[in-house]
């Protein structure tokens, strides 16, 4: 064999060489599961022992072939990227796929707005739902968000719009807090329910998630804010406006969408969070909707309550919560996702 | 200000005047550096809060607290201890670690320089879906799901690597299940997203012109990666990593769910269903706790607290520095 792709790297590949790299990646899959299946293995398992040296020594042969020696690094370095890279995803469908598949078993419409008043761990899932659930982890979010939202577009804004030395240091503070660990966030909250005396209740909650949801919000907000020209500014400057109308009339509409996705970002980020509404939220199987008092009922705790038990019945409510939940998310990221690419495909209309 | 203002308008002369001149400037920009200044004041409220009630057992515990191995609560006086909870918070912070950084690495390679364009976009749509999922939920699927796959692959692990320490265990019957070895899987499916994104940013930043001219001069792709990316990038992708450390110490729900917890230090075991995590065990606890044994939970809390903040600040400040472009433009 010659090594002309080396030499010439430009010629056109011939048909005899793709038809080898298709062999290479097409042969290995069903050779290994016929041959795990007859000599009936584990397949999982006969995938990482058979399957990865099988298909490395494929596409080594045909990277030798094609490029010499180091076509083997590059049909080794490729194969092992994708595996692993593959792997990731598969454990991500595994996760989406047995939430849907579980939790449909669950999914009625009176598990959508029944709440749980008078279900036992063994009622059958004909009675009680997960309504009371959806208002609790609505109103927490709510709450949440009306303090976290304006708190974290004027740290967003002073990072952005201000030239002030410390930014550098607020931006590490931020950071920090973002990498706060949710039951810590939950102590925090309950020791000051400790120090004061104050009881638990929807507001007590939503405190709980506030430092969680800050970070992420101010993060998204700040560049977003960052990718506005700053030439829009200087420009509003120049013509005599002072900075807040330059930042109200020219930067904030042109980063709307850009803050709306940080909403979403932030909202995506404290919808599931668990241990901190365990800490700081009685529960309550009924329909509570005064944030001020008595307990309050999230999905994710929820899910949390059901799980404890182990009672089939319980574990399908678990699930259907848990399904309930995953599109609550994904509603959330999705609209974030759309949203932001709208923007940039306006901005690069623009340009 | 404003009457130096009022003179220079008068005197018909103008000058730059730094910092914001009228009113409404100065409410807008007081108004977001209190915002701003809020973030210190949140850290140190949280420490504050914490420490106050962690106090009383931190005085009565004193090292013990996180060198000893014994949780009574009820005893007389009372002996509140974290080390096998501190150590096993650790060991699967590692376990994680070290699983998910190659796994992390490959993807953000395969998007930013292999894949075509619109699949690299649906990677990372997917990729950010996965870090989108709560805690809650994956704990739930590693209960139910994947604890019978991957006690499959330890007792696979320990069948034919049995005689390397880590894959030992000392009965096959009542090991494999809620081992450190499966709270290390799980904590690494929530990190790998983050460590992706960190390598991707990182990945997509390298000057285009390093990697021609490695490739012009005749390296291969591995050696490229090799040589040339990976040197490049690898602050960034070690401040990616340690992201993902500091996450993984404060994982609490799906470990909860995962891992059998013992107050005995499992030192290297990763198969036996026996360990421990600091942030799991203030959820298994806080239950039926004592107002005395709640004060030891925030206690451990802190601690939690401190060991997270101090990997977050390191992890941000690499990040930082090998992304020279992110400061204040």
């Amino acid at each position: 064999m010659t090594n002309d792709l080396n030499i010439q790297p430009w010629r056109r590949t011939s048909l005899f060489r793709k038809l080898q790299v298709l062999l290479a990646i097409v042969v290995p899959l069903p050779l290994v599961m016929l041959i795990a299946l007859l000599a009936g293995l584990d397949l999982t398992m006969s995938f990482i022992t058979i399957f990865v040296p099988v298909q490395l020594l494929a596409a080594g042969a045909v990277g030798y072939f094609s490029y010499g020696r180091r076509g083997v690094g590059d049909a080794a370095l490729i194969v092992i990227t994708t595996f692993l890279s593959m792997f990731v995803l598969i454990l991500l469908f595994s996760v989406l796929w047995s939430v849907v598949s579980e939790g449909f078993k669950a999914l009625s419409p009176q598990f959508i707005y029944q709440n749980n008043k008078y279900v036992e761990p063994t009622t059958s899932l004909e009675y009680g739902g997960v309504g009371h659930a959806i208002l609790g982890t609505l109103l927490l979010v709510l709450l949440t968000t009306i303090v976290a939202v304006p708190l974290g577009f004027a740290m967003a804004i002073y990072l952005t719009q201000s030239q002030s030395k410390a930014r550098n240091m607020v931006r590490t503070f931020t950071q920090a807090i973002s990498g706060l660990p949710s039951v810590v966030s939950g102590l925090f909250i309950l020791a000051i329910i400790e120090a004061t005396g104050i009881g638990r209740s929807g507001i007590t909650g939503a405190m709980a998630l506030f430092p969680l949801m800050l970070p992420t919000v101010a993060r998204v907000a700040e560049e977003s804010l960052k990718l506005v020209p700053v030439d829009l500014r200087y420009a509003a400057l120049a013509l005599g406006s002072p900075n807040y109308r330059a930042f109200f009339r020219v930067i904030l509409p042109a980063a709307k969408t850009g803050l709306l996705t940080a909403v979403l970002l932030g909202l995506a980020r404290i919808v599931g969070e668990t241990a901190p509404l365990i800490l700081t939220l009685n529960p309550n199987s009924s329909t509570n909707l005064n944030p001020f008092d008595g307990g309050l009922m999230a999905l994710p705790t929820y899910v949390y309550n059901y799980l404890a038990s182990y009672y089939d019945t319980s574990q399908a409510r678990a699930w259907g919560a848990s399904l309930v939940l995953l599109v609550l998310v994904a509603i959330l990221f999705g609209s974030a996702r759309i949203i932001g690419r709208q923007k940039s495909s306006k901005s690069k209309g623009k340009k | 200000m404003k009457k130096k203002v009022a003179e220079l308008e008068n005197s018909g002369r103008r000058k730059l005047a730094s910092g914001p001149l009228s009113r409404g400037d100065k409410w807008f920009f007081r108004s977001t550096s209190i915002a701003a200044y809020f973030s210190f004041f949140l850290v140190a409220l949280i420490l504050a809060f914490l420490f106050n009630q962690a106090l009383p057992v931190l005085q009565s515990q004193g090292m013990g607290f996180i060198l000893g191995s014994e949780w009574l609560p009820e005893k007389e006086p009372m002996v509140l201890q974290l080390a096998p909870m501190l150590w096993g918070s650790l060991v699967i912070a590692f376990i994680g670690v070290t699983i998910a950084t190659p796994m992390s690495i490959s993807l953000a390679y395969l998007i930013q320089f292999m894949l075509p364009k619109r699949l690299a976009k649906i990677a990372t749509t997917l990729v950010d879906l996965l870090a989108a999922l709560p805690s809650v939920i994956l704990g739930l699927w590693g209960l139910i799901v994947f604890t019978p796959v991957a006690a499959g692959w330890g007792e696979i692990l320990n069948r034919y690597l049995g005689f390397i320490p880590i894959f030992a265990v000392e009965d096959t019957e009542n090991a494999f299940r809620s081992s450190p070895w499966i709270a290390g899987w799980i904590v690494a499916v929530m990190i790998v997203p983050i460590i992706t994104s960190v390598s991707r940013e990182i990945f997509s930043q390298i000057d285009r012109d390093l990697i021609n001219g490695a490739l012009a001069l005749g390296g291969s792709k591995l050696s490229t990666f090799r040589r040339v990316i990976l040197p490049t990038a690898s602050s960034g992708v070690i401040g990616g990593v340690l992201l993902g450390l500091g996450r993984a110490l404060g994982e609490t729900v799906a470990i909860f769910y995962v891992l059998n917890l013992t107050m005995k230090i499992n030192w290297y075991k990763l198969l036996e269903s026996e360990g421990g995590a600091v942030a799991s065990w203030i959820l298994a606890r806080f239950g039926e706790a004592s107002p005395a044994e709640k004060q030891g939970l925030m206690a451990a809390g802190l601690v939690l607290f401190v060991i997270t903040l101090l990997v977050n600040f390191l992890a941000n400040v690499i990040v930082n520095r090998a992304q020279p472009w992110r400061k204040n433009a």
